[in-house]
């Protein structure tokens, strides 16, 4: 099919703007999958939004101390995946954050008696139930815009979008039949780019601290990572890609073993925006 | 099949190159009705200029301060009957000048937002009152031809709370106005 058209739109969502790009040739038939697309995405902040009350997130940072708290099947995806990721990561990645985000402010202090704690308090055993061994709160920031955006993919493929691309706030996702040149802004600089990638049927998503020193937490020892550096990770697929950047940008080379696994590649931007692949995945 | 992205140094990018804005037009007002209301045959333009009164209402209720003079508002019709409201805002945030649309149903619920312009800018002009005089009510021109070959950046972006607090006064607006 050909590529001649493209429609371009945005939303906001997820806290960020979210970006639909499809190509195709029928423009109408386009919009309606775009329309579709962004539904998807706005089910993802529905749910797993920690700011708003009726998400999952909130009825889970709320209650599941107190009791099971049942979830909706995508909230359940979302954090069997965060724990996977806390467990090969020994707890760098670690959705308990919140509490030490709550705390520097960069999420709003809603909870009272917080507790310290970690990964391990989040209880999964039944099928989309939650429930917390101590009162912890979390919050799915560092890895729920990654799945919106494969779930938004998803629904284009599916509609028969032979291209495009989601980006949701700089984590994206390009499928189909046209390659895209995604570009990276400078550590230090977020108005200058670097440079771009050339990308193909890959997620992409970076993490560094242009505007927030203290943002990205290190699960382990509940502190900031502050370092003028940008980590772009490359994947199969963006939520694996959203929670790979705050393991790499932590553990940096030691955590090749686990982009190995994933089969990710990790491109690491110094202060002066020069570029250094640490792990380039091989083809297949 | 793994596709190895790889790392591309267009000659016209360089790290000491700042560009001072990037923007993206997404939709004109005219494409976003059809996108809003795809069944609508007819947008009337409906356009309020405020009074005091209104500004003042609109600002107790939203809580914010009324920046604009008045607001750009179309009837979406179908064979005459009303479908709903397609307003479009502006916010300014620190770094961000984003007009954007709105349509909201015939009795004031938020069916849809779309973004029509998106612009970023570090280059502090942005709080100048008389550089951002030039987009109310306007299409962003060639002076920001400077971002192109730049189409898609990972990396942070900006928070939407301006446009979502920028929602809350559309609403009152609605009260106010159209109610």
């Amino acid at each position: 099919m050909s590529v001649s058209n493209r429609v371009r739109r945005a939303r906001p969502s997820l806290g960020t703007f979210v970006e639909i790009t499809a190509r195709g040739d029928n423009e109408l038939k386009l919009h309606r999958a775009v329309d579709r697309a962004f539904d998807a995405i706005d089910c993802v902040h529905r749910q797993m939004s920690f700011h708003e009350s009726a998400s999952d997130v909130s009825r889970i940072n709320r209650d599941a101390y107190d009791r099971k708290v049942t979830v909706d099947p995508w909230t359940w995806q979302v954090l069997k995946t965060a724990q996977r990721f806390s467990s090969e990561s020994e707890g760098v990645f670690d959705v308990t954050i919140a509490r030490e985000l709550s705390i520097w402010n960069y999420l709003p202090q809603r909870y009272r008696n917080v507790r310290k704690g970690n990964w391990r308090d989040i209880v999964l055993e039944k099928r989309n139930e939650v429930r917390f061994r101590r009162r912890v709160i979390i919050d799915l920031g560092g890895i729920a815009k990654g799945f919106a955006v494969d779930r938004a993919v998803e629904v284009l493929e599916r509609a028969g979008v032979p291209a495009g691309i989601v980006n949701a706030g700089g984590d994206l996702s390009v499928f189909g039949s046209k390659s895209e040149l995604v570009h990276l802004r400078s550590p230090n600089s977020p108005a200058q780019f670097s440079g771009a990638l050339r990308v193909s049927n890959r997620a992409v998503a970076t993490s560094a601290t242009y505007f927030s020193r203290r943002s990205l937490i290190d699960g382990q020892t509940r502190r900031a990572k502050i370092r003028q550096l940008s980590v772009s990770i490359s994947a199969s697929d963006c939520m694996t890609a959203d929670a790979l950047t705050k393991i790499v940008f932590v553990l940096r080379e030691k955590s090749a073993p686990l982009l190995v696994r994933y089969g990710a590649d990790a491109l690491l931007l110094k202060r002066d925006g020069s570029p250094r692949w640490i792990f380039q995945a091989h083809a297949a | 099949m793994n596709h190895i992205p790889q790392w591309v140094l267009p000659a016209a990018i360089t790290v000491t190159v700042p560009l001072p804005s990037y923007a993206v037009q997404y939709l004109t007002a005219p494409a976003a009705q059809k996108v809003c209301f795809p069944e609508c045959d007819q947008f009337v333009a409906a356009h309020v200029k405020f009074t005091p009164a209104q500004i003042g209402a609109i600002e107790a209720k939203s809580g914010q301060k009324e920046l604009l003079r008045g607001q750009e508002i179309w009837r979406a019709l179908q064979n005459g009957k009303l479908h709903g409201f397609f307003i479009v805002d502006y916010v300014i945030g620190k770094h961000l000048v984003i007009d954007y649309a709105v349509a909201l149903s015939p009795g004031g619920t938020v069916k849809q937002i779309e973004i029509l312009n998106y612009r970023e800018s570090y280059g502090g002009e942005i709080r100048n009152p008389d550089w951002r005089k030039q987009f109310v009510g306007k299409q962003p021109g060639s002076q920001f031809a400077l971002n192109e070959g730049i189409n898609n950046i990972s990396g942070a972006t900006l928070s939407c709370r301006h446009v979502t607090e920028g929602v809350r006064r559309v609403l009152a607006t609605y009260d106010v106005c159209l109610k």
